[in-house]
């Protein structure tokens, strides 16, 4: 027994050691519902423990090779390549100025349009909470297109926030460390993300295929899709707001399995193999700066100046609609309630207890003769009585 | 007999590194091999991980070391990625064994058949990963056929330049 074991010592190692870590995958792949193996949402406790060794060994040397290469080239911008820095830093000023002037336009906007969203329950809003943080590293593996970026938890990162460009989307958080996290990318096979045609109008899911192009996939085919049509964020995933920029089409293709559906691939806006500074959304809520708020404060204080002003307008306009003549003829006689169409019924919404309009009390004339109103020829009293023979009559 | 004379070939060839090299180039072939590939667009053309395990299985000539370096550096590989912890392992692990079992009956001074080993070893590598994938989890991993052997490529070339460094650093007498 133990020569064979001294014999086969070397297999009988990489047997032991295959098949734990066979029995190490068994417990991570599970079976959905369609009956396909996948991952699951969150890696075992055993699992997430490695990937945690694996992090904190490898993102300290990859911070500070970053650190060190920004320090260089901070060194050659700042200090060696100086040339025609006043004139710039002269230029830049009016830019800024000016964009401040426009920021505070836009705000506005954007403020009536939260206003909006919100009228229609739509939780997206304009204006997002973001951390800056810079991308680290990568995987290490091509099948495998996720990536580090240098701010953790502890900078108030967390698992599926939206992970963005001004270009674009880029991915979202797969796997939050203390001070580091891991980004899956849009053009990963295992993402996904909803995503809207902007001119078809037409929804569907972009993943990324092995090669690492975004594509939507299962979407049925459309005469109407055509290459340059610009993809935006559908914001149906609960991770990326709707409206963000995604990419453009570059071609359509028939779905290699399932007839009449096509594949859509995209071109990422945003340049997934270049990425240097990301921003984290981490709070949808709005969030406005002291310089914003202050923007803001400053432009409802001019509404409501300029809302006062209108208002004067407005009482100045009724004392001249007052001082000015009428159309209503004031001899006109009254209409009584007899005259009235609708008399003895009561319009809808019209109050029945209220009395009606009190009519003009007409006086009695001091000497009365027969053109008097009420004082006309009386009808006869009884047949007897005698009445005057209209002149020329019949006897 | 000739069992004997394997052994006493392997004594004559046997080489030993200080502590602090083993733990230098492991630690840094993984640094590196998660650093580099953020500045070349994402490709990865080489696998300086797998070139390390080779290296010292081949040197040591000891298919159980190369097993357990092959075994943790494809789990920490795996850690860094979204996929299955284990994947990367069980290919390196047999990327290792063969390795030092290979080193104990070749020459392995020569830098024609490191790099040719390397080569044949890493497109192995990247064919158990699939077929891991296809086979053992039953989930879809698609063979890029160019990519390996891209990658097989880069990390040929890189042994042309590391071998002789990591030589540099044996134990002499």
């Amino acid at each position: 027994m133990d020569s064979f074991f001294a014999r086969y010592r070397n297999l009988l190692v990489l047997l032991a050691v295959v098949l734990a870590q066979i029995i190490g995958l068994a417990v991570q792949v599970r079976r959905t519902d369609s009956g396909r193996n996948t991952l699951g949402p969150q890696d075992p406790t055993g699992v997430r423990l490695i990937r945690l060794w694996a992090d904190a060994v490898v993102t300290p040397p990859e911070q500070i090779f970053h650190a060190t290469g920004m320090g260089l080239s901070g060194l050659w911008q700042n200090y060696i390549d100086l040339r025609h820095v006043r004139e710039q830093n002269q230029e830049l000023q009016k830019t800024i100025d000016r964009l401040r002037l426009e920021q505070a336009s836009l705000l506005e906007d954007a403020r009536q349009g939260e206003r909006l969203q919100a009228l229609l329950d739509f939780q997206q809003k304009y204006i997002y909470k973001t951390v800056i943080a810079q991308a680290i590293g990568s995987s290490g593996n091509d099948s495998s297109r996720v990536f580090y970026l240098d701010k953790g938890s502890a900078d108030g990162l967390d698992r599926d926030m939206a992970v963005i460009t001004p270009d674009g989307i880029v991915g979202k958080v797969r796997e939050v460390f203390p001070h580091s996290a891991q980004v899956l990318a849009i053009n990963d096979q295992t993402s996904g993300a909803g995503v809207i045609l902007e001119t078809t109008r037409t929804r569907g899911i972009l993943r990324g295929d092995a090669a690492g192009h975004p594509q939507i996939i299962g979407i049925l085919a459309d005469q109407r899709i055509q290459p340059g049509e610009k993809v935006l964020t559908a914001g149906g995933d609960l991770v990326f707001p709707r409206g963000l920029p995604v990419g453009e089409v570059v071609r359509v293709q028939p779905d290699p399995d399932r007839d009449s559906f096509i594949d859509v691939i995209v071109k990422p806006a945003a340049h997934l193999d270049r990425l240097e500074e990301v921003l984290v959304i981490t709070s949808t809520e709005p969030h406005f700066s002291a310089e914003q708020q202050q923007d803001l404060t400053t432009s409802e204080v001019l509404k409501g100046a300029e809302a006062a002003t209108f208002k004067e307008q407005r009482n100045a306009s009724q004392i001249m609609a007052e001082r000015l003549p009428g159309l209503n003829d004031p001899n006109a006689p009254v209409p009584t309630p007899a005259s009235t169409p609708t008399s003895g019924k009561t319009l809808p919404g019209q109050n029945q207890n209220a009395s009606p309009a009190p009519a003009p009390k007409l006086l009695r004339p001091l000497h009365p003769d027969r053109f008097t109103p009420g004082a006309g020829p009386q009808p006869p009293q009884d047949k007897g009585s005698s009445t005057p023979a209209p002149p020329g009559g019949n006897p | 007999m000739r069992v004997l004379g394997e052994y006493y070939r392997r004594d004559l060839g046997i080489r030993s590194y200080p502590l602090l090299v083993y733990a230098l180039a492991t630690l840094s072939a993984l640094v590196l091999q998660a650093w580099l590939p953020h500045f070349l667009h994402g490709h990865t053309w080489f696998d300086l991980p797998l070139v390390v395990t080779i290296y010292f299985a081949l040197a040591r000539r000891d298919p159980i070391q190369g097993t357990i370096m092959g075994a943790g550096m494809g789990i920490f590989e795996d850690a860094l990625t979204n996929h299955a912890v284990g994947v990367s392992g069980i290919a390196k692990s047999v990327a290792g064994f063969l390795s030092g079992s290979v080193g104990g009956r070749i020459d392995v001074d020569n830098f024609i058949v490191r790099m040719l080993i390397t080569f044949l070893l890493s497109l192995l590598c990247g064919a158990i990963y699939v077929l891991i994938y296809r086979v053992l989890l039953g989930m879809d991993q698609e063979w890029r056929g160019l990519q390996e052997l891209m990658k097989a490529l880069g990390s040929s070339a890189i042994t042309i330049v590391l071998f002789p460094l990591l030589d540099w650093t044996q134990h002499r007498d």
